[in-house]
């Protein structure tokens, strides 16, 4: 457990984890490489623009994409049972709404799915857990992280669509045994660590 | 599992009093039977308004601290009140960690805020505190309010640093309404798209709730019996 989580049983919050909890949640995270394209590094200090929302929504269709990727193979592998396939079925078309807006967001910028790879983790109830909390978790920050980066017409549609994707990741920790909210504040991650990550985890190739 | 709706959650009609007086007996009424928190009910309640008044980053900030008061003190006096002690394990968990959110959510505003911060408001919260019921059903009502004043309230931010930390507020409460939905219940995550609601509009809820009030009580309605052993 990090210092930002709490833990089962746990209710009571000192005013340094608050305040640092906070940093982290507004840190305005800059740019990095994207999927075969490129946000300049230094991009999270200059001003929001339309050209700037279509980039990022290209970066965030991305993810949406993958997510959309796992859940249909979960589907399709037909694996999981309970609430965990209530949830996918719940779930799954809300991915294809969001791929859909980012879509439409990203016009000209939008580049083709990223090709993905769950082959390893669809087979068991476990390991599409696993995968769907990562993918969750990891796009949520990756969200956060382009919070000011954004025109303001830009941030109010991808609020109402953020908080869906922590709704997501609340009910499927809660589904795993997992703390549904951990944090005080969610944190903010770059575009090449949320990268990083997804193919560390073998997610993307 | 199915769509909670606010007749489900408001069996005190605390909210739902205040929908009729905002949108008349028939819209109330539908209201209540409309999915709470999904794209009917507040596509619904969205009814056409003047304008909305620009409103400054500290207006809206300080509006989120009121808020964010109401909810630390409602979770505190339900575990004052032995409450939360008398719930089962899975909803004790849930109650004390959102509470301890809404306590550090409270300390993380008002540090933002430093002294322009507004005071504590003083709150009554009418016995929902008082049974697990009433409890369940007041925390999963305003938790999805939260989420959709943050969803509303967000764009309008003007300090782009504020607007990355909303976010990430944002987050926490709507993983926050989402486990109170799984609660009870209901289905967490019941449509793609949260709907927002600007700060006038829940300003307008909260007023009618009676939850804020201009003074303490000097009484607790009702203590949980004391263990004398």
């Amino acid at each position: 457990m990090t210092q930002l989580d709490v833990g089962r049983g746990s209710g009571r919050w000192t005013r340094g984890q608050a305040l640092r909890a906070a940093v982290v949640g507004g840190a305005a995270v800059g740019g990095g490489a994207l999927l075969g394209r490129g946000l300049d590094a230094g991009a999270s200090a200059a001003a929001p623009s339309v050209a700037r929302d279509q980039e990022i929504m290209g970066f965030l269709l991305q993810l949406e994409q993958v997510q959309e990727a796992l859940y249909r193979a979960a589907i399709k592998a037909g694996r999981i049972d309970g609430e965990l396939r209530e949830y996918v079925r719940a779930v799954a078309p809300q991915e294809t709404e969001h791929v859909a807006f980012l879509a439409k967001g990203a016009a000209g910028k939008a580049g083709k799915p990223p090709p993905s790879d769950f082959s390893d983790v669809i087979h068991t109830p476990e390991g599409f857990r696993r995968a769907a909390i990562d993918l969750e978790e990891l796009t949520l920050a990756a969200y956060i992280g382009q919070g000011a980066n954004l025109t303001r017409d830009a941030v109010g549609g991808l609020a109402r669509l953020v908080s869906v994707e922590a709704r997501q990741a609340a009910w499927l920790r809660d589904i795993a045994g997992e703390m549904p909210a951990p944090r005080v504040a969610d944190p903010a991650r770059s575009p090449d660590e949320v990268l990083t990550a997804l193919r560390d985890r073998s997610y993307i190739l | 599992m199915t769509d909670l709706t606010l007749a489900d959650l408001d069996r005190d009609e605390a909210l739902g009093e205040a929908l009729e007086t905002l949108y008349g007996s028939t819209r109330a009424a539908f209201l209540r039977r409309a999915a709470f928190g999904g794209a009917a009910m507040l596509g619904a309640m969205a009814v056409p308004s003047p304008a909305a008044a620009a409103v400054t980053d500290l207006e809206i900030l300080n509006f989120g601290l009121r808020f964010e008061y109401l909810q630390a003190t409602f979770y505190t006096q339900a575990d004052e009140l032995g409450t939360i002690k008398r719930m089962i394990p899975r909803k004790q968990e849930w109650a004390h960690v959102l509470g301890a959110h809404e306590r550090a959510h409270v300390k993380i505003l008002k540090s933002v805020l430093g002294p322009k911060a507004a005071k504590r408001p003083f709150f009554d919260f009418h016995g929902t505190t008082e049974t697990d019921d009433a409890f369940t059903r007041t925390a999963v009502a305003m938790e999805d309010l939260t989420v959709a004043l943050l969803a509303g309230v967000t764009p309008q931010i003007q300090d782009r640093g504020l607007t990355a930390a909303l976010f990430g507020l944002l987050t926490v409460e709507a993983r926050h309404a989402a486990w109170a939905r799984n609660i009870v219940g209901a289905t967490p995550a019941a449509a793609a798209f949260d709907d927002p609601r600007s700060l006038g509009e829940v300003r307008t809820v909260v007023r009618r709730t009676g939850f804020v009030v201009q003074r303490p009580s000097t009484t607790m309605r009702r203590r949980a019996p004391q263990m004398t052993g």
